[in-house]
């Protein structure tokens, strides 16, 4: 029950990552040159506006590095009925996004997809999805 | 010590008793006669519509003080003298005074709260419906949505630094209970706070015309070891027509160097030398285009105009990646193209700011637009932002509320501008009823504003009139004429559907979490360093 309310919400963030309310350009943040594919465990998700974060601990030869994934602002995940703590710490995410032009551990995400398979695509920065 | 039962049955015999805060001085207005004077709205409530500010030293410190730097010495506002803290919560107190002139959240711009907005020495403007009390607030733009109904809030819960607003009447008393702020606000510059379980019970009572008793009744059984209360007068401002802007934040940006104006769209100060560009162009008048057909069954409003009072997003097309007809560029969206004059969707740019356009489009100057700053948006970006916004028709005014915080008071009685020397990031808007299609005419803009996050270009001198064209089933035509003779050749349009829905404002506080901006100045600030280097 608890996972897949995680998994409606993801199709909710997804759907909106990086909608609806941008507040600076995407593309003066994020290098199309960059493309990331990360995997790993939630660690938290950051209520905030203008854009909400989910944040996941991700594993390379030892080293665990904390990324930041940029999602739709808080706002609109709550008239979508969503509530804080609907994505559990260690929730297991595969991501394919793009990561900041400065290069620090940030990335917008373009997919978000679970241990099972299942693949949530993002509408990413396609203003046009619906609110409600 | 008092038990907590006694806030709640206050609440509960306040209405029939009054035996609460704010009796004593409804008896005293009546036994004096003050009430039959008092102004009254249509629907014979006390009508508070008017511009406000208290001076009681508030803002400084709630209890009695001495003279500091920065904080002149005042007598206490709170009943009794002293805020009964619990002991744990008194050392936090003393800790937040002696660290003030850094830990105050309102030293970076954070929202003030409730009731600390209220007596933050700014002026701030009441309008008044029967269902929603709107207060605008000159402190960067703040507003309070208050809705007059016992209705609970349509998203109960969601923490914000402003709060949730209900409000009811006792008798000529306004009662507005303000529910779900968040633990980050203080009461004033001394350091004075509380938990997220702060519940505030503001009465607010006409003393005299010009005058307002405000109260404040604060309960949160975390801090303090009773309700306390706050009271003081606010004063009617006589000399003050209209509220201007202080934006907390882009103020401070501006001075710190962190956000840089562009000097060629920027208003010049007086005696400047003359802009690099050469003269504004001679602009031809703009095209008349055929007018909106507006809806046949339109709701109206006690005078007789159209009711377009609620909550609305923009069908916008995506105007805020660009207002010309383009598409996707990796993470900027698709824009249908919202230009309906010029006929071909082109702005017409002067050359200077066609290249200034598309240079504003690449990386290094996505720190450059102000919203990413969280700056307000302007006129006309904030209505296409894609975040929705509350139309209030209150007597003699629209206001415009912005979910991300902003406001714009447009007076329909035929006043003049102000004075182009004062320059506004929301500029200075009049109205005025054309049949059924509102007419909103804006100046005094001050350039620092983008048009959209590819940077389409608007400068001070730009001048804006805006048609509100309602139609029926909650749908709005808005047009938006640009004559801008700095950056353009001639006049423009665009056209963006507006639609009504039935929601409630959320709080945006953008520049309380705003990671992104470090990011875009990484990459700017790495382009200058390789500028630098090619030198």
């Amino acid at each position: 029950m608890r996972m897949s309310n995680a998994g409606a919400f993801l199709a909710m963030v997804t759907l909106m990552a990086g909608t609806v309310f941008a507040h600076h350009s995407f593309t003066a943040e994020f290098d199309e040159k960059k493309p990331v594919k990360l995997e790993g465990k939630v660690t938290k998700m950051e209520w905030s506006n203008p854009h909400s974060w989910i944040y996941i601990d991700v594993e390379t030869n030892g080293k665990v590095v904390n990324w930041a994934l940029e999602t739709g602002a808080a706002n609109s995940l709550i008239r979508r009925g969503w509530k804080k703590g609907d994505l559990p710490a260690g929730t297991v995410l595969k991501v394919d996004g793009w990561q900041a032009r400065n290069g620090s551990a940030t990335a917008n995400v373009s997919s978000i997809t679970f241990t099972d398979g299942k693949r949530l695509f993002a509408g990413s920065s396609n203003e046009s999805a619906p609110t409600k | 010590m008092l038990s907590w039962p006694w806030g709640t049955r206050c609440a509960l015999l306040a209405a029939v008793l009054a035996v609460c805060g704010g009796s004593a001085l409804a008896q005293q207005v009546q036994r004096t006669g003050g009430a039959s004077a008092l102004p009254r709205t249509t629907d014979g409530k006390p009508n508070f519509q008017g511009i406000w500010q208290v001076r009681s030293g508030a803002a400084y410190d709630l209890q009695d003080h001495a003279a500091r730097a920065g904080m002149p010495a005042g007598k206490s506002v709170v009943e009794g003298g002293a805020i009964p803290y619990q002991p744990a919560a008194a050392a936090k107190k003393q800790q937040n005074f002696t660290n003030r002139l850094t830990a105050d959240p309102l030293g970076k711009c954070f929202m003030p709260g409730v009731p600390r907005i209220m007596y933050m020495e700014y002026p701030f403007q009441i309008f008044q419906t029967p269902e929603h009390i709107a207060m605008a607030f000159e402190w960067s733009q703040v507003y309070r949505l208050i809705y007059v109904t016992a209705k609970p809030p349509l998203h109960e819960g969601f923490d914000s630094w402003m709060g949730n607003s209900r409000a009811h009447w006792e008798g000529d008393t306004l009662v507005v209970e303000v529910t779900d702020q968040n633990d980050k606000t203080w009461f004033d510059i001394a350091g004075d706070f509380h938990s997220e379980a702060l519940h505030v019970t503001e009465r607010y009572t006409l003393a005299d015309a010009d005058t307002i008793q405000y109260e404040a009744t604060i309960t949160d059984p975390k801090v303090f070891t009773k309700p306390w209360k706050i009271s003081m007068p606010m004063v009617r401002q006589k000399n003050v027509p209209r509220l201007l802007e202080f934006q907390c934040q882009a103020e401070a940006e501006e001075a710190n160097g962190d956000f840089e104006r562009d000097p060629r769209t920027w208003y010049p100060k007086a005696g400047s030398p003359p802009s690099p560009l050469g003269p504004p162009a001679v602009m031809p008048p703009a095209v008349a285009l055929p007018a909106v057909k507006t809806g046949a069954n339109l709701k109206r409003t006690a005078e007789g105009k159209p009711d377009m009072t609620g909550y609305y997003n923009a069908n916008a097309g995506g105007a805020n990646y660009g207002l010309e007809r383009h598409s996707r560029d990796f993470l900027t969206p698709a824009t249908r193209g919202v230009v309906i004059d010029p006929a071909d969707g082109t702005l017409p740019y002067q050359a200077w700011a066609r290249t200034e356009r598309v240079n504003r489009e690449l990386p290094y100057r996505g720190y450059d637009d102000p919203t990413a700053h969280c700056f307000v948006a302007g006129v006309p970006r904030g209505i296409y932002t894609p975040s929705p916004f509350q139309i209030l028709q209150a007597p003699g005014y629209v206001v415009l509320l912005f979910e991300r915080m902003a406001w714009r008071i447009i007076p329909l009685e035929g006043r003049a501008h102000i004075s182009d020397n004062v320059r506004l990031w929301q500029g200075d808007s009049v109205g005025h009823w054309e049949g059924d299609t509102l007419v909103v005419d804006t100046t005094n803009l001050n350039g620092k504003t983008w048009l959209n996050e590819v940077g389409d270009v608007m400068s001070h001198a730009a001048h804006i009139v805006e048609r509100f064209a309602p139609l029926d089933g909650g749908k709005i035509t808005y047009r938006a004429t640009v004559t801008d003779p700095i950056a353009y050749t001639r006049p423009w349009t665009i056209e963006i559907g507006l639609s009504k829905d039935n929601e409630e404002l959320l709080e945006v506080a953008c520049h309380e979490d705003n990671g992104d901006l470090q990011h875009l100045k990484d990459v700017r600030d790495e382009h200058r360093e390789q500028q630098k280097k090619e030198k």
